[in-house]
């Protein structure tokens, strides 16, 4: 594998060094209150963060819904499990869809989508490596599904997004490749602003100081391109339509 | 991409004398203008103003500490399982691209936006190590089958109308002819599914690459950028140094100014946040991750105290949308990668001052471009320095005005020091000036040097009397009250 000898990068960095005025590297980490606020205040913050949540919940979910509608979203609201299961039934009849890629998450227990798109003729298909396919396969299927459905990590009230982590058994594709997407979130995941979430990964950054950020993809409306005339078209390389299933 | 600022003046009366570019520009440079002052207006108060100076101060803050936020970065994706390279100019970039090609075995590259890329001319690159390089942005794609640089640098092929785009894709994808922008789209998604599919190495741009966590932000609105970044076995990034932010958590201030300030959305459509290889637990995403980090010629602004603040450009476009200068020639006519105001600022610093000499001068200096500026980036100031640089002759360069026009400069400033020496100086150049004056103008200054001024157009006379002389008689006419 291509990797960079150490050297080469000492001689680089050391040429950026003198380009700032300086002539060695710096004993201290910059004066620079984010990267110094220490763990404990972290913990502090998200404390914080976590009971405002908890005490605005409503609001929050009203501002999240009003800017997913605005964002492009098309918002289902339901007050249980079941229903949403239905609302995903009825998105995949409304488009006709036949098969329907989701992810294997433990949301799925809770929410029988598989039973409901059953019973609306559409075949469910888990993509998840390891379940005897390989990563091929799960592509080609993603690739051919009519939806894709997945639960979500967060949602961001802010800026109408879903935010999608690999977590166990969701692939990354599922929410992209499909002509549709639905994203199933609990009104318990939705946060106020991106400043809540970024303090949240932060802590998260700090007590595991391997990987905890690894991959993390915001949703925020339907794919969309302005590049031919700046005419705003929908459903470029990813879902045109994006629906937003939320569990009150 | 080969360097043509030298041909600026001709490139943009070319430009502005081109019907169908004109027609372009019109058609799109005011809605990017109207979006942006649309968004910004949810920001009561001089709390958009704040942001910005927030915005400013933590950039200026990075560029003061680079090397020890670049090292940082570093140990922050090699902890996440990526490799980090640093390259001193376009040349070693593209060594290092094509070497991870190689090693991968790959045949086929699939491309979201990137800037520095165009710096490195990659996909020509690319094309002669025998590597099929694919652009999947809609409008990169789009000036690839064309065979032409962006035009801008989030609209890169704003200048094309639909009707060309037609003709490019039944010339190159033999797809049927349409003028449906939504018909279009399809026949590019569709194009560009198998080669998502099938490609063997994703190489992606950076908006922001964040220090701490070692995690590449990609601000996007297609898709293609997280298809780059999650289908192929591998996934290059390619950013200038300047784009290092310190903590996870500055990433939302940036979110807020960059899409508002580009094309006025609220946020993308995506924003991609990758900080190495898939996990062993992942399902899907690249084996292998690598970050380039690219000098060429970026260290001669941050060595000038007077230039660095020209590395806190986030490229967000705002300058161009709004400058008098840009929407009249676009983006070609400035030769090189970046265009507007901030091309014109950094091009002769990245590649060399001689070359680039008229760049400075594609401005009216009205300041539109400081006020938009998500990071306060002072262009005019920047602008105007480059110009006070190529007139005195900086000792690093080459002296550009000529004897005659420092001796003629010499004798205005003699002549306008003083009162005496002003009016005295008034009264020659009334006398001089008398041959060529016709009805009221001057045609034509028959003096070398400043035969220039009247080329396209009059010269005013001076006046039969001075200001000075009108204001003293008529407080002699005048009775004192």
């Amino acid at each position: 594998m291509t990797t960079q000898d150490p050297e080469a990068k000492a001689a680089f960095l050391q040429r950026v060094r003198e380009a700032i005025g300086r002539t060695a590297p710096l004993e201290y980490v910059p004066d620079y209150p984010p990267l110094k606020s220490a763990a404990v205040r972290q913990e502090e913050k998200v404390r914080t963060i976590e009971a405002r949540s908890l005490a605005r919940r409503d609001r929050i979910v009203e501002t999240y819904l009003e800017n997913a509608a605005r964002a492009g979203w098309r918002v289902h609201r339901v007050w249980s499990p079941e229903d949403a299961a239905d609302a995903v039934g009825d998105i995949a009849q409304g488009i006709r869809a036949k098969t329907v890629a989701r992810s294997a998450e433990d949301l799925f227990r809770a929410v029988d989508v598989d039973g409901a798109l059953r019973r609306n003729r559409a075949n469910p298909v888990v993509l998840a490596a390891g379940r005897s396919r390989s990563r091929a396969d799960v592509r080609r299927l993603a690739f051919e599904a009519d939806m894709g459905v997945t639960g979500v990590a967060y949602a961001i009230a802010e800026t109408a997004s879903c935010v999608i982590t690999p977590r166990k058994g969701v692939a990354r594709v599922t929410s992209l490749a499909p002509p549709v997407y639905a994203a199933i979130v609990r009104a318990e995941q939705v946060l106020e602003t991106l400043d809540d979430y970024f303090a949240l990964v932060r802590h998260q950054h700090q007590r595991s100081r391997t990987r905890s950020f690894n991959y993390a993809n915001f949703i925020s409306g339907p794919s969309r391109t302005g590049d031919i005339e700046q005419t705003l078209t929908i459903g470029v390389h990813g879902p045109g339509e994006v629906h937003l299933v939320l569990i009150s | 991409m080969s360097v043509r600022t030298a041909q600026f003046r001709s490139a943009s009366a070319q430009a502005v004398a081109d019907p169908k570019l004109q027609t372009a520009l019109e058609r799109v440079m005011g809605h990017f203008t109207e979006a942006r002052a649309h968004a910004i207006e949810e920001f009561p108060g001089d709390s958009w103003e704040q942001l910005r100076e927030r915005a400013s101060a933590i950039k200026a803050h990075t560029l003061e500490h680079l090397d020890y936020y670049l090292e940082l970065v570093d140990k922050s994706v090699t902890r996440n399982g990526g490799h980090v390279h640093f390259a001193a100019d376009a040349e070693e970039a593209a060594r290092i691209v094509l070497d991870i090609a190689k090693q991968a075995e790959a045949k086929q590259v699939i491309k979201s936006k990137s800037m520095v890329s165009e710096e490195m001319e990659l996909n020509r690159r690319f094309e002669e190590a025998g590597v099929e390089p694919v652009e999947t942005d809609l409008g990169e794609y789009i000036i690839q089958l064309a065979g032409e640089t962006p035009f801008h640098i989030i609209a890169p092929a704003m200048h094309k109308s639909r009707q060309e785009v037609s003709a490019l894709f039944q010339q190159w994808l033999k797809s049927a002819p349409t003028n449906e922008i939504k018909q279009l789209c399809a026949i590019a998604r569709d194009a560009l599914r198998e080669k998502f599919r099938t490609a063997d190495m994703g190489v992606s741009g950076a908006n922001f690459v964040v220090a701490e966590t070692g995690t590449v932000v990609l601000v996007t609105n297609e898709g293609n950028g997280r298809m780059t970044t999650s289908l192929p076995r591998v996934h290059v990034a390619i950013s200038g140094i300047e784009k290092v932010i310190p903590a996870i958590e500055d990433v939302s201030l940036f979110l807020r100014l960059l899409p508002r300030s580009a094309t006025g959305q609220r946020i993308t459509s995506y924003n991609s946040f990758v900080s190495g290889p898939r996990a062993q637990s992942d399902e899907d995403g690249p084996e292998e991750f690598h970050l380039v980090l690219v000098d060429n010629g970026r260290l001669n602004l941050l060595r000038d105290p007077e230039f660095r603040e020209a590395l806190k450009c986030i490229r967000c476009g705002a300058c161009l949308n709004t400058c008098p200068v840009y929407r009249k020639i676009g983006g070609h006519a400035y030769g090189w990668v970046y265009s507007g105001p901030i091309g014109a600022v950094i091009t002769p610093m990245l590649t060399g001052v001689k070359g680039a000499k008229d760049l400075p001068y594609a401005s009216t200096l009205c300041g539109a471009c400081r006020d938009v500026c998500p990071v306060k980036i002072d262009l005019p100031r920047l602008l105007l320095r480059l110009r006070q640089r190529e007139a005195e002759g900086d000792p690093a360069r080459e002296r550009s005005s000529t004897w005659l026009e420092r001796m003629l400069m010499g004798r205005w400033s003699n002549a306008v020091k003083t009162r005496e020496a002003m009016e005295r100086s008034a009264r020659l150049g009334r006398f001089l000036q008398r041959p060529m004056e016709r009805s009221g103008r001057i045609r034509r200054l028959p003096v070398p040097v400043l035969s220039g001024w009247s080329r396209g157009r009059d010269f005013p006379p001076l006046a039969r009397k001075s200001f000075a002389q009108v204001w003293r008689e008529r407080l002699a006419q005048e009775p004192s009250e």
